[in-house]
């Protein structure tokens, strides 16, 4: 029993870890307002179910729900590309609403609020993940990739662009760095690892409707990465760990489980605001919000 | 006539709009930052007037005024407790939005908690068969909301013009250093502008709340409208939130006579995005020169 | 190596730079001055491509800079600092040193798989143009931990070791200890000496004198007298700009 829960609280860890080193990418790292990451996540996730429902092979549906996110991602980049600061974050957000509308009204696609129900277990080489142990065995093994990806990438000299296009885009430019296509990349990877960890959420909870994914969505994912220090890797775990294991504490409190949704979205947004206030650096982090 | 019940329903729901950018780009214009929370405002107020007429029982009358006077209250507050703190740190306006963003969630969560999920109407003005104008068909409340909103925009206007508050308001608008020197505290007129924007908050929550269903996703999806509609008009121009917010409400309206009404929103965002590229000052605002700086 | 043909920018009513004309030559530091509000930032800008001009023609080493972007400008051979001191200030000065080195940083599957590593000639080189402006004890260092003077020395050796043809300087002593300023002095008179070509906006009059071999002076955007220093120095309407109202 407490088994079973354990898998279950390491699998989320797994999700919303990618998550949030993808967001580090575009926000932390690159220094881009971006609060359009739901949009990426909805669509790996919708991409992926609708591709295995039809008869596609895990594999593909999961490379696809990334390559769809990242191709959103570039076009995404190319119309926001003069914005800055609250206009970029207005724009993004905006975009997660777009994704959400045509998630919820194109029916003949996504089966509107209705959802995608009996979305199937992955199966890779023969090999069935259906239970959860061997799903969380999966989240492991895609965790690790994308972190060593994501690690490679801010550690390189290419990271140190994306940077310092976060710390003064005039100077990169003038060093002469093309950055709207920096920005770009930035974009394109954050929402390629969104939609791998959409089409994971997909995979695991194998039902799926629009609700899952909302700008309320993003309240935690923006928490881990401001809590546990913007451009911080390893505060980025940390604040995973934290984060998702605080709100199921309250399960042990009695609380009934209408109220430890709300309840969840609460602690996360007070302690998005206490650590802003008085920590802002997060856990580990160097950089502040300007 | 299809045309001109489009043009009443637009206006209509351009009205509302115009509440909710009015007051959001108030606070922009002094504050100089997005403040989502103002959608947690109005939902606040539209749960209130539910709370204290539908759930207590009390006259209609004191619960709208109850209503407006918490949601005052609450946006004050959110300013004292929680924006203030962030100032006093020499916040910047990204770190502001996100908390505003916070804020957000925070409520909306908070609503959901005491309320539940489920929809909840506000069953005073009983719908009645509507008076019939120009071929269209105007119902009672939505002649109240048209009403009330003109009364509250020349209340706005005349107060902005007139009053020593409104004069100040408009001194730190334009730029908050200079004011200071001459002696007015940005700080006390953060607070005005707080207070007299939620006010007109707790206006828009009742308005909304009595013609449209409670659910507590309305905050966020509220302010969206308001930031689109602050945006086409100018953000932090609030005769423009008016013309905006007008103009949104019409767009949205005639819009889905050609497209399913279900993408209502999406031609909402489709307008955001075009303003944002083409002319993020939006019709109101100052053209900035080209510069790249 | 550059010549400015004509140059109007105009900000509604101002004329910020207004008919301007006239040339940085190759090898020399050409020094441009004149009163506060004059244009000399604003020119440095269009050049820079950070504004567009309204009208007129920039070229640089034969080719024509207007409407092209500032990354483009930069890699043409332009090495800018501005007015405030802009370093990435999240990253060490080593880090912001590698940056302008060249733009293999930019090539993303290059960078993820390992093929743009960190050569020791590289560090080498650093290690060399910080010793010139005496910063290489702190090449460790964030650059937000650092004084104000020493970001100016770091801008300076970071527009250095960026491969460049022209070195367009904005004021790069201001705020600088006289001591300092001396070296600086001697600094890019070593290398004119060695066959840079210099674009320096200053204020510093014992400054541009001592080291400058043409001067430009602008006064509300015109370019009011311009040659030798020593001319300069005599030169009536450029003391008035400068005394006068």
């Amino acid at each position: 029993m407490i088994e079973a829960y354990l898998i279950h609280l390491l699998i989320l860890i797994g999700i919303y870890f990618i998550l949030a080193i993808s967001l580090q990418v575009s926000l932390g790292f690159t220094g881009l307002l971006n609060l359009g990451h739901v949009a990426f996540y909805a669509i790996g996730a919708y991409t992926s179910a609708l591709l295995i429902l039809n008869g596609f092979p895990f594999w593909f549906s999961f490379l696809m729900a990334g390559v769809l996110a990242m191709i959103a991602g570039l076009i995404l980049a190319l119309p926001i590309r003069k914005l800055k600061g609250d206009y970029l974050a207005l724009a993004t957000m905006g975009f997660t609403y777009v994704v959400y509308a045509i998630i919820i009204n194109w029916s003949e696609l996504t089966n509107g609020p209705l959802g995608l129900p009996n979305i199937n277990k992955p199966s890779l080489f023969g090999f069935s993940f259906a239970s959860n142990l061997s799903f969380l065995i999966l989240v492991v093994i895609i965790t690790a990739i994308t972190s060593f990806i994501v690690y490679k990438i801010v550690k390189s000299p290419f990271g140190k662009v994306l940077e310092s296009i976060r710390d003064d885009e005039l100077a990169s430019q003038s060093l002469g760095k093309n950055t709207f296509k920096m920005k770009s990349f930035a974009l394109a990877i954050s929402a390629f690892f969104a939609g791998i960890a959409g089409s994971l959420y997909a995979h695991y909870v194998t039902y799926i409707d629009p609700t899952s994914f909302t700008i309320v969505q993003l309240i935690p994912v923006l928490a881990i990465i401001i809590i546990g220090g913007l451009a911080s890797l390893k505060g980025t775990l940390a604040a995973t760990v934290i984060l998702v294991l605080i709100p199921e504490l309250l399960r042990f409190i009695g609380l009934s489980s209408s109220i430890v949704g709300p309840a969840r979205q609460i602690i996360y947004a007070l302690i998005l605001l206490l650590i802003m206030l008085y920590k802002p650096k997060g856990l580990y982090g160097k950089v502040e919000l300007d | 006539m299809v045309f001109v019940q489009l043009l009443i329903n637009g206006l209509i729901a351009g009205a509302i709009y115009a509440l909710i950018a009015s007051g959001f780009s108030l606070v922009y214009s002094t504050c100089k930052f997005i403040n989502f929370a103002h959608g947690s405002v109005i939902a606040f107020s539209a749960y209130m007037l539910y709370f204290f007429f539908s759930m207590l029982g009390i006259n209609f009358g004191f619960s709208v005024l109850f209503s407006i006077i918490l949601a005052s209250l609450l946006g004050y507050l959110m300013n004292v407790l929680i924006y203030r703190q962030f100032r006093k740190r020499k916040a910047g306006s990204s770190i502001l939005l996100i908390a505003s963003f916070a804020l957000l969630i925070l409520f909306e969560s908070l609503l959901l908690m005491f309320f539940g999920a489920d929809i909840r109407t506000i069953g005073y003005i009983k719908v009645v068969k509507g008076i019939s104008l120009f071929g269209a068909v105007v119902t009672p409340l939505q002649l109240i909301i048209i009403f009330t909103a003109i009364i509250t925009f020349f209340g706005l206007y005349f107060f902005m013009k007139k009053s020593k508050i409104g004069k100040a308001m408009r001194a730190v608008s334009d730029n908050k250093d200079v004011a200071e020197i001459v002696g007015i505290s940005s700080e006390r007129i953060y607070s005005w502008s707080f207070g007299l924007s939620s006010f007109i908050a707790g206006i828009t929550g009742v308005l909304i709340g009595l013609e449209q269903n409670l659910e507590p996703v309305m905050g966020t999806a509220v302010i969206i409208k308001g930031f689109i509609a602050a945006i086409i008009g100018g953000i932090g121009n609030v005769y423009g939130a008016v013309i905006g917010g007008l103009l949104l409400g019409l767009t949205e309206n005639f819009g889905v006579w050609y497209f399913p009404s279900g993408y209502k929103d999406a031609i909402a965002f489709v307008i955001l995005f075009l303003f944002l590229i083409f002319r993020p000052n939006g019709i109101l605002g100052i053209k900035k020169g080209g510069d790249k700086q | 190596m550059l010549k400015i043909s004509n140059l109007k920018k105009f900000f509604g009513g101002v004329k910020a730079v207004n008919n301007c004309t006239f040339h940085v030559e190759k090898g020399k530091i050409t020094a441009l001055i004149g009163p506060n509000g004059s244009g000399k930032t604003t020119l440095f800008n269009l050049v820079f491509g950070v504004l567009k001009a309204d009208s007129g023609k920039i070229i640089f080493d034969k080719n024509e800079l207007r409407n092209l972007p500032i990354q483009k400008i930069s890699n043409l051979g332009i090495s800018r600092i501005f007015q405030q001191s802009r370093l990435f200030d999240n990253l060490t000065i080593k880090e912001n040193m590698l940056l302008a080195f060249d733009n293999e940083d930019t090539k993303l599957f290059k960078n993820v798989f390992g093929f743009n590593k960190t050569t020791k000639e590289k560090e080498n080189k650093i290690e060399e143009i910080l010793k010139l402006v005496k910063m290489e004890e702190h090449k460790n260092k964030l650059a937000k931990n650092i004084s104000y003077g020493q970001k100016r020395l770091v801008e300076i050796a970071r527009s250095i070791i960026k491969p460049h043809k022209m070195l367009m300087l904005d004021e790069p002593v201001a705020g600088v200890t006289p001591s300092l300023r001396k070296e600086l002095a001697k600094l890019l008179s070593k290398l004119r000496d060695e066959g840079e070509t210099i674009f320096v906006i200053e204020h510093d009059m014992n400054f541009v004198l001592n080291i400058a071999d043409s001067v430009v002076v602008l006064d509300e955007g015109k370019v009011i007298a311009s040659g030798k220093p020593d001319i300069i120095k005599n030169n009536k309407r450029v003391l008035e700009a400068y005394l006068g109202d």
